[in-house]
């Protein structure tokens, strides 16, 4: 074994490890540790910095072959989910600076980066579990409230559904070829054989349900309404983004046969079309972002219809752009009040004249995420209709547009509540506080780098 | 500093506008005022001085920047001046300053963020008329959304969130369609030619056939429309004018409507020449109904606001008679027209808001006899009307004269030939000329003469900024009316471009389409495409 590559490429990796392992020992030692807080970002922060650096040297080397590899993408995609996290991080100062949270969230990150470096089924399956498993709990974190349990619990049925749908798929994979390599999927995509394209349409049923795709969704509303401000960010943004950036490595680079296209394009239009459908309804704050989410998922799965590096291109700068303007709209949210009277939708009537700067933020923030000019979810969605034309699906781009084009009202109407609307007597008045407005500030310096050189960025990706 | 850097600083100003605003303390409500004028009146004499070094004897871009935006793309940050859009440019600069001072005392709350919003606006609008590369086109035409979203809805009447959320999902709805298909067209370049540019100049050269132009066209067209407004896609435009502040209205009837026409002429028609021939009818039709159909709806309104709203309907169908005219002189008219508009209308809707401050009401039976009470203001209210109507020596006659003779000059041939059709249009269109004058003699009949009445009285008449502003365009409607030479010279040779690439055919070698439409379906008109020549494959 060769030791020095094994340290070197699995940098981020042993980072979140040495941090899980000092908070753990913080916890024997002291019961309830006061540097827990520091510690995790430390661990986030010098792992965000391993990934990049391996990021920006292309490095590319497997240290395990055949079941963990680090490449460019592996790496950039890394760095993405990690800057999202750090970001999350400055978000939960205030509720969770301590206790089980950060050990919770440094192991989930963990599974995300073995999920994006992983080559066989193996490392891709204990990667998701490992992110998985603590998010579960930290739905449960947020106990003031009774919805919390029954989320969570929908959350665990559901997402263990899903874990036995892909370990029916994987077995069939390797029945057919006595492989556990990842590339055996990319090569049943193409294969007519029933076996095959039944196993096919478990892994990929197993995916949708993980990235919330309709008719797989029905656990992420209840799920992000349940869990608090930091998990419901943590939920939208990192794991969508870890599920979406392994979808990549699961699909390779061959162009989908038109028939796979439609397996793989289809739902997802549902998915737009009813997300941004049932969005308009919702009177909480987090349903509203959970559906806005599921559609979001469904305009990332069009990326596959693409072929070749541009489909990790329009993923990941995807991802990034959409993390970065969730976490603003959450970071920016009020922070007093009771976390139920907080979520309504309602307390952002006029957020402008009591906290201008967050209303400004949640507002560019819902500007980007509805896909309009100048900030950096257009050029997003832009990437993603434009490989799908390119890869000559031009019906499906069509539809997916006018599917997006339902989900401007709802976004335009938070804009409404925060700054057409006076205030009521709502419990929710302050701003947010001094760490999350840093990280919506962040967000915001992130956001105009990616809208006004979007060209620097998608060409490091 | 070079010709080039002062085009892209007056693109830019607005932006530096918007960060001194910011840095500005919280209560500086007077300065933030005078910041805003002083940056627009900036921008002003910047973009006079370029239209003064303006060369009309160039055919193509002047004052050019191309630097590359997203290289993998081919999309470049291109901006420059053509005789399409300098006057259009020099328009919007000219009521940049004027709104601001308009809205001096009408705006109380909020004030940072008005001008902020105010800058944005002008931001992406100079920004959409100095695009030369598809992308940014778009980039700029979308941004324009959100400001004005945020213009009516906070400082607007009563029902401006009605209004608001009406004009951005009518018009989104258009730009969606539209992103598709400039996405389709940029990918059937590059598959045809093997060019990735966004360029105008290189989209110019796209060879597509004509059941794909003609979707492509259609998309283009629904977003143009929608903007403009043409009937039958026009009714957010009334909600949106009443609804909207003084500035509001004057940024969306001075600027904002001709981006729909710009982009006809501009983008539309010419990118799509043998679908644009082929639609022609569709097209002069829809203007004509949008002449006759705004007047008549202007004839019997009773809200002012709405009758300027309906008489600009009225006013953007010459626009377009003359774009789909394809007569050199109907094409400049046109130009003229739209430049015309934007002041008349522009005028109309600051005098409408300098009335609704001193009486608040914008109902039409509760004034009378205005000329006595305020005869300056009359005066202004009188000339304004006269240029709306097309009183020869005011810019509107320039505008109307030049659009109907092209019509009639485009007309006759065809009528030659037994096609009777065009020449039925033109007359038609006549018919606006007159119920235009009906409609804005009977308004100021009205409101200015007849026993004097009005609430909240008694009031001052104009205040000297009232005044200055008001002067400042009506000077510029004679000085368009009486010397139009100047300005027409510079925008011929865009429009001898515009005639000839909306009469050039570009069907391209038949059944070479790379990439499956999926209105692959609708058939092209056999007599039509069996007609026009077909060029040879590259």
């Amino acid at each position: 074994m060769n030791w020095p590559t094994i340290i070197v490429a699995m940098l981020p990796e042993h980072l979140l490890l040495a941090g899980i392992v000092v908070l753990l020992c913080l916890e024997i030692a002291r019961g309830a540790p006061r540097g827990a807080y520091v510690v995790s970002l430390a661990a986030v922060t010098l792992a965000l910095a391993a990934a990049m650096w391996l990021a920006l040297g292309s490095y590319d080397y497997a240290p395990f072959p055949g079941h963990f590899s680090v490449d460019t993408a592996a790496a950039s995609g890394k760095a993405i989910v990690l800057l999202l996290a750090l970001l999350v991080l400055f978000i939960a100062r205030d509720d969770f600076g301590q206790g089980a949270f950060p050990i919770l969230l440094l192991s989930s990150l963990y599974g995300v980066c073995l999920l994006l470096s992983s080559d066989s089924f193996l490392t891709l399956f204990l990667g998701l579990e490992l992110m998985s498993l603590p998010i579960y709990a930290l739905v449960l974190l947020a106990y003031r409230r009774p919805e919390s349990a029954e989320a969570a619990l929908k959350y665990l049925v559901l997402g263990g559904t899903g874990t036995a749908t892909l370990l029916m798929g994987v077995s069939l994979l390797y029945g057919g070829s006595g492989s556990m390599a990842l590339y055996i999927f990319a090569g049943a995509l193409q294969s007519d054989d029933t076996m095959a394209r039944v196993a096919v349409m478990l892994v990929l049923v197993a995916f949708f349900l993980k990235a919330a795709i309709v008719p797989f969704h029905a656990w992420a509303p209840d799920a992000y309404e349940g869990a608090a401000v930091p998990v419901t960010a943590y939920m939208a943004t990192i794991v969508k983004a870890g599920v979406l950036l392994a979808a990549v490595r699961l699909f390779g680079l061959a162009p989908l046969s038109p028939r796979m296209a439609d397996a793989v394009a289809l739902l997802p239009l549902a998915s737009i079309v009813w997300g941004n459908l049932a969005a308009m309804r919702q009177q909480s704050l987090r349903r509203m972002i959970a559906y806005s989410s599921i559609a979001h998922a469904g305009y990332l799965f069009y990326a596959f219809l693409g072929d070749g590096p541009v489909r990790f291109q329009a993923v990941a700068f995807y991802v990034l752009a959409y993390g970065l303007m969730n976490v603003l709209a959450l970071a920016a949210l009020p922070r007093d009040g009771s976390d139920a009277a907080r979520d309504r939708l309602e307390n952002l009537r006029g957020l402008f004249h009591r906290a201008p700067a967050a209303a400004l933020m949640i507002g560019i923030a819902m500007v980007s995420l509805a896909g309009i000019p100048p900030f950096p979810g257009f050029i997003a969605k832009f990437l993603i209709f434009r490989n799908a034309i390119a890869a000559g699906y031009t019906l499906y781009a069509v539809l997916g547009l006018v599917g997006s084009y339902l989900g401007i009202y709802f976004y335009l109407r938070v804009i409404q509540f925060l700054f057409m609307s006076d205030a009521k007597g709502t419990a929710a008045n302050g701003a947010p506080g001094r760490l999350a407005l840093g990280a919506g500030f962040i967000c915001l310096l992130a956001a105009i780098l990616l809208s006004v050189f979007p060209g620097w960025v998608i060409d490091l990706l | 500093m070079s010709d080039a850097a002062l085009l892209n600083v007056v693109l830019g100003l607005p932006v530096a506008g918007i960060l001194a605003i910011i840095a500005l303390p919280a209560r500086a409500d007077d300065g933030v005022r005078r910041l805003s004028l002083g940056v627009m009146t900036v921008q002003f004499v910047l973009t006079a001085l370029l239209y003064a070094r303006f060369d009309p004897a160039v055919d193509g871009l002047q004052f050019e920047t191309r630097l590359p935006w997203i290289a993998s793309w081919g999309v470049y940050y291109q901006i420059g001046l053509d005789g399409y859009n300098i006057l259009l440019i020099l328009l919007t600069a000219f009521l940049g300053p004027l709104v601001v001072w308009g809205a001096f005392t009408a705006i109380q709350k909020d004030v940072k963020l008005f001008y902020s919003m105010v800058f944005a606006l002008q931001f992406a609008m100079v920004g959409t008329f100095l695009a030369q590369d598809l992308f940014l086109f778009y980039l700029f035409w979308e941004a324009m959304l959100i400001p004005l979203f945020l213009i009516i809805g906070i400082w607007g009447g009563e029902r401006r969130i009605y209004a608001t959320l009406k004009f951005v999902l009518y018009t989104a709805f258009g730009s969606i369609l539209m992103l598709a298909a400039v996405i389709y067209l940029v990918y059937s370049l590059e598959t045809t030619s093997g060019v990735t540019s966004f360029a105008f100049a290189d989209l110019y050269r796209a060879e597509l056939p004509l059941p794909v132009q003609t979707v492509l066209l259609a998309a283009f067209a629904l977003s143009f429309a929608i903007k403009v407004p043409i009937v039958p896609f026009h009714t957010w435009l009334p909600d949106a004018h009443v609804e909207a502040p003084t500035a509001g209205s004057v940024i969306l009837a001075g600027v904002l409507l001709k981006m729909g026409t710009y982009g006809f002429m501009k983008l539309a028609f010419p990118l799509f020449p043998d679908a644009t021939r082929l639609l022609a009818p569709v097209f002069g039709t829809l203007a004509v109904v949008s002449i006759l159909y705004g007047a008549c709806l202007a004839l019997v309104q009773t809200d002012i606001k709405k009758v300027i709203a309906y008489s600009s309907i009225s006013h953007l169908g010459y626009v377009m008679l003359g774009l789909i005219s394809l007569d050199l002189i109907g094409i400049q008219g046109a130009v003229m027209q739209m430049v015309s508009h934007g002041l008349v209308a522009g005028g109309l809707f600051l005098m409408v808001g300098m009335i609704y401050e001193r009486c608040h009401t914008r109902e039409l039976a509760a004034y009378g006899g205005i000329a006595k009470i305020l005869p300056l203001y009359s005066v202004f209210l009188a000339v304004l009307t006269l240029a709306a109507i097309g009183l020869p020596t005011t810019s509107g006659f320039t505008g109307e004269f030049l659009v109907l003779l092209g019509a009639f000059q485009a007309a006759w041939p065809h009528y030659a030939d037994g096609t009777a059709y065009p020449l039925v249009l033109a007359t038609s269109a006549v018919a606006g000329v007159v119920l235009g004058a009906l409609y804005m003699l009977g308004f100021a009949q009205k409101f200015l003469f007849g026993a004097a009445k009005a609430p909240h009285q008694p009031f001052s008449d104009l205040s000297f900024r009232e005044g200055a502003i008001l002067s400042a365009i009506v000077v510029a409607v004679f000085a368009l009316g009486l010397f139009p030479d100047g300005p027409m010279k510079t925008t011929e040779l865009a429009a001898i471009q515009y005639q000839r690439l909306v009469s050039s055919v570009r069907t391209g070698a038949v059944a070479s389409r790379p990439v499956p439409l999926p209105v692959a379906a609708l058939a092209a008109p056999s007599a039509l495409s069996a007609a026009a020549p077909v060029e040879s494959a590259r």
